[in-house]
């Protein structure tokens, strides 16, 4: 093997990959954050008695689920314009299309942490008065949001994965940056490894955060390691 | 007619494509993911530790940036060519070989001790006590993550697109792009995906609940 690395282009635009990485962590971080709202009330949706309701949102997720998010992407970011008649800018299509994936996976979070909470919670609540929005308010979603947080920080580190597809409209995420770069420096092997480096560390760290945080939810009693 | 009939044997090409490249990563990725997931339950360091390396990097590694790395990086390596076919599956299988190890590993550890004294106490070896009791049980419990990982397979398989290869993905894209059709073009694509993958999730469903049934 005859290849001589060359790090050059690395040590020089080093600033332009933490621009990257910058607008993955806020590409990730928005959609999530935008998801959770939109996710709960899909939860909601799924559990109501309403059939048409709950039906509906159970369409929705299992859309999300069933096609592929560059699928998703590609719709929003070049057919949505045309039906609707407007420009729609790589960075709002990415948005998008992230938070609706995300809230369909949060939402099925969410329905699973109220469904594991003991019905004698529900009727406690019940029987001194509170009316469904309360309970809901007041006793189940705060228990059930402690159980499901380790299970939202995946979904989110997932998310984070899946947002390098915002590379393929040109969103100047870290994946996209690293292709840049790779064209314009003919350093493809020294470009694609340290950003898939840079990936690994970013993702495992995120990992560890999340596992330290299920240990000491669990040690206060909130199980949600089995 | 005659446009919608052609477009439609096109697209079809490019379906059948998708289901190659996804049924060859998961022909890979089956042993591959067993054979790393039984080395990270090994009781020598030796085989548990590369075990350990090879899930954490390829879980954290996002496909995309790992398909890029082996079409564009790889080849820079080693003296022959890496098809665009050869760069998406191989990077297809290590993420989900790595996703396979994980389920492998927690199906392995869910079995109750009991089951392994039991087993040792009829005098059987390590490897009947795993073949006979162990690996009998746990397989049933993976079932249900086993097709879920698929289902994620089945969908990443798009990402091949990004490199050229003439998947639905990237079949759909030349066409939009051809005839200013996005709209039909992505619409039916993702119809395409939806027929091919909606009767998996139906079924995973399914699985779900036969298997928490059986463990309640």
């Amino acid at each position: 093997m005859d290849y001589s690395w060359n790090f050059d282009i690395i040590s020089r635009s080093w600033d332009l990959l933490l621009l990257g990485l910058a607008n993955s962590v806020y590409l990730t971080a928005a959609s999530f954050v935008l998801g959770l709202p939109l996710g709960l009330a899909l939860a909601l949706a799924r559990l109501s008695r309403r059939k048409a309701l709950s039906g509906l949102a159970g369409w929705y997720v299992d859309f999300f689920r069933a096609t592929p998010s560059l699928v998703q992407l590609y719709w929003f970011y070049f057919a949505l314009p045309q039906i609707l008649n407007v420009q729609i800018e790589p960075g709002t299509a990415a948005l998008l299309t992230l938070t609706l994936l995300s809230s369909a996976f949060v939402a099925e979070i969410f329905r699973g942490g109220i469904a594991s909470l003991d019905k004698g919670q529900w009727d406690g609540a019940r029987a001194i008065g509170m009316s469904y929005a309360q309970a809901m308010r007041r006793v189940i979603l705060p228990q059930a949001i402690k159980r499901m947080i380790p299970i939202f920080l995946e979904r989110a580190i997932e998310l984070f994965k899946t947002s390098t597809i915002a590379s393929v409209i040109s969103f100047p995420e870290l994946l996209f940056a690293a292709q840049d770069l790779a064209a314009r420096s003919y350093r493809s092997l020294e470009v694609y490894s340290v950003v898939a480096l840079i990936f690994m560390v970013t993702l495992i760290s995120l990992s560890q955060i999340t596992r330290r945080l299920e240990l000491r939810l669990a040690r206060s009693g909130e199980t949600t390691t089995s | 007619m005659q446009y919608a009939l052609q477009l439609a044997g096109v697209l079809a090409i490019g379906a059948l494509e998708t289901v190659k490249i996804a049924v060859m990563a998961l022909a890979i990725s089956l042993p591959v993911g067993l054979i790393v997931g039984a080395g990270r339950y090994s009781r020598t360091r030796y085989f548990r530790w590369p075990a350990a390396a090879f899930v954490e990097t390829f879980r954290n590694i996002p496909v995309l940036v790992s398909i890029m790395w082996f079409f564009f990086a790889f080849p820079m390596l080693v003296p022959f060519e890496i098809s665009a076919y050869a760069a998406a599956v191989l990077a297809l299988s290590l993420n989900t070989s790595a996703f396979f190890a994980e389920i492998f590993r927690a199906g392995i550890q869910s079995i109750s001790p009991g089951q392994w004294d039991g087993a040792r106490a009829l005098g059987m070896s390590y490897r009947d006590q795993m073949r006979r009791i162990i690996l009998p049980q746990a397989i049933r419990r993976m079932v249900p993550a086993f097709t879920n990982r698929w289902i994620e397979l089945c969908k990443l398989t798009a990402l091949a697109s990004t490199i050229s290869y003439q998947e639905l993905m990237y079949t759909t894209k030349m066409i939009a792009n051809a005839y200013y059709n996005p709209v039909e073009m992505y619409s039916v694509c993702g119809l395409i995906y939806l027929a091919i993958i909606y009767p998996m999730v139906r079924a995973t469903y399914r699985l779900e609940r036969r298997a928490a049934k059986e463990t309640a």
